[in-house]
């Protein structure tokens, strides 16, 4: 006898099973926090970490060469062909294909087509486009496919002239949900509270609109699904600043120069109270009359990855132009300020957090840049996406180039994607292992 | 020792130490055992290696940081070779032309329509010749290769002919007759034929007759306008062009004999005016716009033929052509097909006009 420990795979399924209900057993008999709806890691549920099977294992046996993504090697960029205007689809593949979770998920091959014909499934060719991308061919990639597909499904963005990079986003990402559900024809609602694609699960976040009536303080909440957050900009014709930019010190580490805006001032702006003036009387539920009241804005529940939206575009009556105004973004963000759950300590003033709050639950951190340089009629877009820590890197169609984190931070910014620090589990739902993102 | 039945703060600074010791090491011992543990299964298990890459064939794959040059190291603007094919119609493009490839492909452009409305009225004839001639308006478009060599050059070959009435950089002749009607929609003007078609109700039969000695006149069946393309416009054939003269000018309607865009015999002499006030003959004000109030001076202005010799000497045939005007007007207005007239000598045209 050799006296070396041994690995019995059946024993070892025992082991896991007893932990599990072990834990489990521990989870109920502790005192529930009733409001609260998450259980701690680690109480309720044991989620071990991926291990290979057998026939897996001689497969990569078989193959020696194998690609990480590494930081400083090119694995998982690729520049992709300008197909003739088509600037603004380009800066979105490559922000989605960078996005940590997406990217997980369909390199890890877990997309099953339930469309009727897989040649149209926009799932399939998504799938098809990180093989692509993540191939390590340093040739740019033509996706004449995806653009094919996507011109029949999304039959307004049809056509061949320049178009407007988060249309193109939110158009892309509703064809992904219904074709996620096998849904060619767009029937079901988009947007329902029970799907559960991989789309949801990541871009979806709740809006919680809260309509104070004036008359008896009694608020009327919905909640509304969102995949992205479209912030106005001062100097619009439909903008209102009632506070001056900067005012409060920058609770997310922005660079904070008197003058200019930063994200977080737009985030304020777009979750303050406000009042909807009497023109707008609204029917309140509880005093049942028509009274003024105030009405906010706030997140719900935080999507994995946040989308921001800089209205740049102005179509007001007057005129139509771009706002060109620079916005400051920060690398990491925090969204507990714009939370429904803070919204008292707002109202008391306490707007701003202790950096090291201690919880992470919240915060973000920046992933991808899309820009536009020009005018409204016509201009290029451009984006810059982050590789690894600290890495970032310059998407000009066809051509990737080294970017520092300066040339990020001093773009303009359009579209801006901030993904989630840390995942948590729901237990009722089958989900990835709990995972630093970064 | 019975830890339990002992109380921590009976013992002196000494002990207290030597168990916080002890539960550090216990602690430390621990997490290395369990590391090594880790370690242990996976080499028998298998998969300690699955972490290693081969060191050679990525060093291929390492990032380039050098100006002028991509992360690959390749130099920008190299990629315009690259091709695809067509989802739709299964053939090569060149990717950077794809997406207006796909989209006069799937039918979704401004043309496209109106080549969809050209097929159909097409597919009604029997005519199989015509239905497989590709729409005029592709010959611009570059990629639009389909067959195109021969069909290019025979089209360019009418195009030098037919230069002054259908410049390519100049409006549309129908342009003149958008201010009589005011019903057609600005056409492109760089594209090679006319988009759209002529609302035949609000023209006057001598209106009409001139028209048809120069157009085609087909009436499209979606629109119901008259076709404004050449007397040899590919979309209809010549039996919807002697249909439609019959329609409108009577059973003995003839279609004019085509060699060149200009059909002299069915001609006014009112009409010749208004014609040839419609064309501009290298600015020459020898001819300058007789005002039969169905035409405009500003109509003309795009029309210059321009100064180049080619384009003079194309005038130069077209006078000569012009030069039956006169001569046809005294055959009165009968529409017997004529044999195309010898070209006569230039300076006679302007005998005949002034």
């Amino acid at each position: 006898m050799c006296k070396d420990y041994v690995y019995d795979k059946d024993i070892e399924q025992i082991a896991k099973e007893e932990q599990g209900e072990a834990l489990k057993l521990q989870a109920s008999t502790s005192t529930e926090v009733s409001h609260q709806q998450y259980s701690m890691p680690g109480l309720g549920e044991k989620y071990p970490t991926w291990e290979t099977t057998k026939p897996e294992l001689e497969l990569l046996g078989h193959n020696p060469r194998r690609r990480r993504i590494a930081s400083s090697f090119t694995i998982g960029l690729r520049g992709l062909i300008n197909l003739g205007n088509t600037c603004f689809m380009n800066c979105i593949v490559q922000a989605l294909t960078h996005t940590p979770i997406l990217r997980d998920f369909f390199l890890s091959d877990r997309h099953r087509c339930e469309m009727p014909s897989p040649e149209l499934c926009l799932v399939c060719e998504m799938s098809s486009l990180f093989r692509e991308l993540y191939s390590g061919n340093p040739s740019p990639h033509v996706p004449y496919k995806l653009l094919h597909l996507v011109w029949i499904h999304a039959r307004h963005l049809a056509g061949y002239r320049q178009q407007d990079a988060h249309e193109f986003l939110i158009a892309a990402l509703d064809v992904l949900h219904r074709h996620c559900k096998g849904d060619d024809a767009g029937k079901a609602a988009s947007n329902s509270n029970h799907c559960n694609c991989i789309i949801d699960q990541i871009f979806t976040g709740g809006l919680q609109s809260d309509v104070t009536c004036q008359a008896c303080h009694g608020v009327s909440t919905t909640i509304d699904p969102c995949w992205d957050i479209s912030l106005d900009l001062p100097g619009s014709c439909t903008s209102f600043w009632p506070m001056s930019p900067g005012r409060e010190s920058s609770v997310n580490g922005e660079s904070h120069i008197p003058g200019i805006t930063t994200l977080t001032d737009c985030l304020r702006r777009f979750t303050r109270p406000e009042h909807l003036g009497s023109s707008a009387k609204i029917k309140c539920g509880s005093c049942q009359s028509y009274q003024e009241s105030t009405k906010q804005l706030t997140m719900n529940k935080l999507p994995v990855v946040a989308c921001f939206h800089f209205k740049r575009f102005e179509h007001s009556a007057k005129q139509r132009r771009k706002i060109t105004t620079y916005i400051s973004f920060p690398l990491e963000l925090d969204m507990t300020p714009f939370m429904a759950s803070s919204k008292e300590s707002r109202m008391n003033g306490q707007l701003q957090l202790p950096t090291n709050s201690g919880n992470d639950e919240n915060k973000y951190s920046l992933f991808a840049v899309v820009n536009h340089q020009g005018t409204l009629e016509s201009g290029h877009y451009t984006s810059f996406i982050r590789h690894h820590k600290d890495q970032w890197f310059k998407c000009d169609d066809a051509v990737i180039t080294k970017a520092s984190i300066k040339d990020v931070l001093d773009s303009e910014g359009y579209l801006l994607f901030y993904h989630k620090q840390v995942l948590e589990h729901e237990s009722e739902k089958v989900k990835e292992v709990n995972t630093q993102a970064y | 020792m019975k830890m339990e039945e002992m109380s921590l703060s009976g013992l002196d600074n000494s002990k207290l130490e030597a168990i916080a010791q002890e539960i550090y090491a216990d602690l430390v011992e621990d997490s290395c055992l369990g590391f090594c543990f880790e370690v242990h299964r996976a080499v028998k298990c298998g998969y300690f290696f699955l972490d290693d890459t081969d060191p050679e064939s990525m060093k291929d794959f390492e990032i380039v940081d050098q100006p002028g040059l991509d992360i690959f190291g390749q130099v920008f603007n190299q990629w315009k070779s690259k091709e695809c094919v067509c989802p739709n119609c299964s053939r090569s493009i060149a990717a950077s032309r794809f997406a207006p490839h796909l989209e006069k492909c799937l039918g979704m452009g401004r043309n496209s329509s109106r080549i969809a409305n050209r097929r159909i009225a097409n597919s009604n004839n029997m005519n199989k010749s015509e239905s497989d001639q590709e729409d005029n308006d592709d010959i611009n478009d570059n990629d639009w290769s389909y067959g195109s060599e021969k069909k290019a050059k025979k089209r360019k070959s009418d195009k030098l002919w037919y230069l002054p009435f259908q410049n390519p950089n100049s409006p549309r002749r129908s342009k003149s007759l958008k201010h009589k009607n005011g019903e057609l929609s600005n056409s492109d003007p760089f594209k090679y034929n006319n988009s759209t078609g002529i609302s035949y109700e609000t023209l006057g039969p001598e209106e009409l007759r001139s028209l048809l000695t120069t157009q085609c006149g087909v009436i499209s069946e979606h629109t119901k306008k008259m076709c404004t393309r050449s007397l040899r416009c590919p979309q209809h054939t010549d039996e919807q062009r002697r249909a439609v003269r019959i329609y409108f000018l009577g059973p003995s309607a003839v279609l004019p004999e085509v060699e060149s865009s200009l059909d002299n015999d069915s001609f006014d002499m009112t009409d010749s005016q208004a014609l040839i006030s419609r064309l501009q003959w290298d600015g020459s004000s020898d001819l300058s716009p007789s005002d039969s109030g169905s035409s405009k001076t500003s109509e003309n202005q795009g029309w210059g033929l321009g100064t180049n010799s080619s384009e003079s000497r194309k005038t130069k045939k077209k006078k000569s052509h012009l030069s039956l005007v006169g001569t046809a007007s005294s055959l009165g207005s009968n529409k017997k097909k004529k044999p195309k007239p010898p070209a006569p000598p230039t300076p006679s045209i302007y005998d005949d006009i002034n």
